[in-house]
């Protein structure tokens, strides 16, 4: 019938193809050179999860920056936390990360090992760091980030509302079961639509500080397997069944519903968390009238707080850059320059730099952090070696998986048993 | 009788729609052979664009998914040839039956729902009012704008605790609270954002509407036959090639529904997996947890089970579809 289809096919795919040439060429006169003049600047990306506050402080030492730096432009762009990973591993499968972006520890080998990050040994200024931060910027032995700041664990609590209802202030040592207790006392006396505390059985980084507390840890050592049993998975997520049943703790149906923390709105009057979040939380929850203080974390063993010092998010550098010397230009700047450090204060955390904890203006809530951190200084242990590849998955499961216990819909026996299976799934398919 | 609204407004109807079609059919054929090929390369030059757009953005990801089904590919590790084993695992997978069942309880309710509203409000607007056109564009409005962001996140917004809906029922008793928290009643919300956006199949039931002759009506009414009866065996029966279209195209889509379940249960289907629909838990196993073998042979299997289950219907519609051109066979 169709007399000479193949043709017809031919040409036309000869005309898409010269096109298609012709759209490349277009391409290729518009990319930029190596230039990097004030008329023809280097441009450079880079990326960061957090709050429209940090935004606006990186943006202000972004723009003196680019003022400095007459050559090299910066691209940024920020999301939060879940829909910056969302987003950065999509774009790590097509290969297309920004030149400059934050990262998490936890997911530091996720994509260290596959070559995305570029090795940062001589490339970025190392010296000026403060002891300990370097271990946990390393993997397997090759520099691939830099820690922009630290944290570690702790109770973030309502000293007013502990004080008011005659409850001690937790100090080191202080145990789960007491914490439970307080948060009992606490919640009847705050009346309808508050709670003394959270359910903390959900978080992944809370399980592991009860494994730590216990000498145990969440991978084994080659970070091919989980190093603990179904059973105590089942046990840890048993531990908030009672204040759960009980009302004293917020139930799911409420949280899943909030967009942003529980002492922010006043509703929550203590949370297990990491202590650089405070100053965060403090000036909101001064202006409702209340004052945050922080202590540690409940423990099993008051000699063990399973406590580490992690950093609480690194600066790495794409290894598929084409401007590694702008971009560590620009890491040296957020980290080492005077009027940069000024500017960012504590929004990232602590300085991890010698040069920062010096040159940052210390408000009395980070005041407060530092305070905490020297008090539990004797406490920190070694930190687990970077985390498997999957923990990003992993994290996420843990999660979700403890949703079906919280709405009833599985026994946390049940619950373990997927998690293992869930997880076991996910360390075997990195193998 | 002929003067009364409801046929003069049918011939105008016929006369924009039918006769257009058919006569461009006809012309092509009616085409001498010598400009064919001309035609055809002029054809073949202006689709170009479309034709590469398809074969990189839609055959070619599609062939390499095909591929990649068969392999334990991981996003960043890359992966190996493991033939069946994905197919196999799924079997295993308990998400795979949660996810499985969450999409088809949506389709069972979300289809039937939406084209009995569709046919009920084109059946309204086939009525000749004033300013029906108003009426028609309005009914139409939310289609448009129903796959967005933006109406998503508004739609959840709706449902939250204390929002209108659970304010507005617990005026009746109800003691739920918002949707959003609540796993037993949370795919609802989903079910009524389709059932809002009926634009698309209402205006094909309007075509098919106004193509049944209002002879057929006149002489039933004479014989004394009442609304319900002239709707039940008139308008559905010469509509039947009309629904059966729609219920089609309802149904594929309905499998396929992403956007919205992902903006209003996020990667975790939540709350507690009732919102886990089967594409949600194709992107979490990709993006997430970045096995795109596995997930690409769960994609492989909806295309499966969606060219089945249209199998069944066209099968089913053999008995149940009337062609009003085949009667004389």
């Amino acid at each position: 019938m169709m007399r000479n289809p193949h043709g017809l096919r031919r040409r036309s795919i000869l005309t898409g193809a010269s096109a298609a040439a012709v759209l490349a060429a277009a391409a290729a006169c518009g990319e930029d050179g190596p230039a990097g003049t004030a008329d023809d600047p280097i441009e450079i990306n880079f990326e960061w999860w957090g709050d429209e506050t940090r935004a606006e402080l990186t943006q202000q030492a972004v723009d003196l920056f680019q003022e400095k730096n007459a050559g090299i432009k910066v691209q940024t762009n920020f999301a939060d936390f879940p829909t910056y990973w969302e987003g950065m591993t999509g774009r790590m499968a097509s290969r297309d990360l920004p030149d400059v972006f934050q990262m998490d520890y936890s997911r530091l080998r996720q994509f260290g090992t596959s070559g995305l990050l570029l090795p940062l040994e001589g490339v970025v200024k190392t010296d000026d760091f403060r002891a300990g931060f370097l271990d946990t910027a390393t993997l397997d032995g090759q520099l691939l980030a830099v820690p922009v700041a630290g944290n570690t664990l702790g109770l973030i609590y309502r000293a007013d509302w502990f004080e008011g209802n005659g409850i001690a202030a937790p100090a080191p040592g202080y145990s789960w079961d007491q914490y439970a207790a307080d948060i009992s006392t606490l919640t009847p006396a705050l009346g309808e639509g508050k709670w003394g505390g959270g359910d903390w059985a959900g978080v992944y980084h809370f399980m592991e500080l009860w494994l730590r507390q216990q000498g145990g840890s969440f991978y084994t050592e080659d970070g091919k397997a989980l190093n603990f049993e179904a059973a105590q998975l089942a046990e840890w997520w048993t531990s908030t069944a009672e204040l759960y049943a009980a009302g004293m703790v917020p139930p799911v149906e409420t949280t899943i519903e909030w967009v942003e923390g529980g002492l922010v709105q006043d509703k929550l009057g203590s949370e297990i968390g990491w202590d650089n979040f405070m100053p965060g939380y403090a000036p909101t929850v001064e202006a409702n009238g209340g004052a945050l203080a922080l202590a540690a974390p409940p423990s099993l063993d008051p000699a063990n707080l399973g406590l580490y010092l992690k950093p609480s998010m690194q600066f790495v550098i794409s290894g598929a850059t084409e401007q590694a010397e702008a971009s560590a230009k620009l890491i040296d700047f957020l980290l080492g320059d005077a009027e940069a450090i000024k500017i960012l204060g504590t929004s990232r955390g602590v300085p991890a730099t010698n040069a920062g904890l010096a040159g940052v203006e210390i408000d009395p809530a980070t005041q407060a952090v530092l305070d905490y951190e020297e008090s539990v200084a004797q406490y920190l242990t070694t930190p687990p070696p970077a985390p498997p590849a999957a923990t990003g998955a992993i994290e996420v499961k843990f999660g979700e998986i403890y949703q079906q216990v919280q709405y009833g819909e599985m026994t946390a026996p049940e619950a373990a048993e997927l998690f293992f299976t869930e997880a076991e799934t996910l360390l075997a398919a990195e193998q | 009788m002929s003067a009364s609204p409801s046929t003069t407004a049918r011939p105008a109807a016929k006369g924009a729609g039918a006769p257009t079609a058919g006569g461009g059919r006809g012309s092509a054929k009616r085409r001498t052979p010598i400009s064919r090929r001309g035609e055809r390369l002029v054809g073949y030059t202006f689709m170009t664009p479309w034709i590469i757009g398809s074969l990189v953005f839609t055959v070619g990801p599609m062939l390499w998914s095909l591929y990649l089904s068969f392999t334990d590919y991981h996003l960043i590790l890359g992966g190996d040839f493991i033939g069946l084993d994905n197919y196999r695992a799924m079997f295993d997978d308990p998400m795979f039956g949660r996810a499985v069942k969450v999409t088809l309880l949506y389709v069972l309710l979300a289809v039937p729902l939406k084209l009995i509203a569709s046919l009920a409000v084109a059946m309204l607007l086939t009525q000749s009012r004033r300013g029906i056109g108003f009426y028609r564009a309005a009914f139409y409005m939310p289609s448009l704008i129903a796959m967005s962001v933006g109406i998503a996140i508004v739609w959840k917004a709706l449902f939250a605790a204390g929002g209108p809906q659970d304010q507005f029922m617990s005026w009746f008793g109800w003691e739920g609270g918002g949707f959003i928290g609540n796993p037993s009643v949370s795919i609802l919300m989903l079910v009524l954002l389709s059932v809002w956006t009926f634009g698309a199949p209402m205006v094909i039931f309007m075509a098919g509407l106004l193509q049944v002759p209002a002879e057929l009506h006149e002489a039933a009414e004479v014989d004394g036959a009442g609304k319900w009866h002239r709707f039940v065996h008139i308008t559905i029966p010469m509509l039947s090639p009309v629904i059966f279209f729609n219920v089609l195209m309802e149904t594929v889509h309905a499998f396929q529904l992403f956007g919205p379940a992902f903006i209003i249960g996020g990667t975790a289907g939540g709350p507690a997996w009732s919102t886990l629909f089967y594409t949600v838990r194709i992107y979490a196993l990709a993006f997430v947890d970045l096995r795109m073998g596995y997930a690409s042979a769960w994609a492989w299997m909806l295309v499966l089970a969606v060219g089945v289950v249209t199998l069944i219907m066209f099968r089913a519609a053999k008995n149940l579809v009337y062609y009003a051109g085949e009667d004389n066979k």
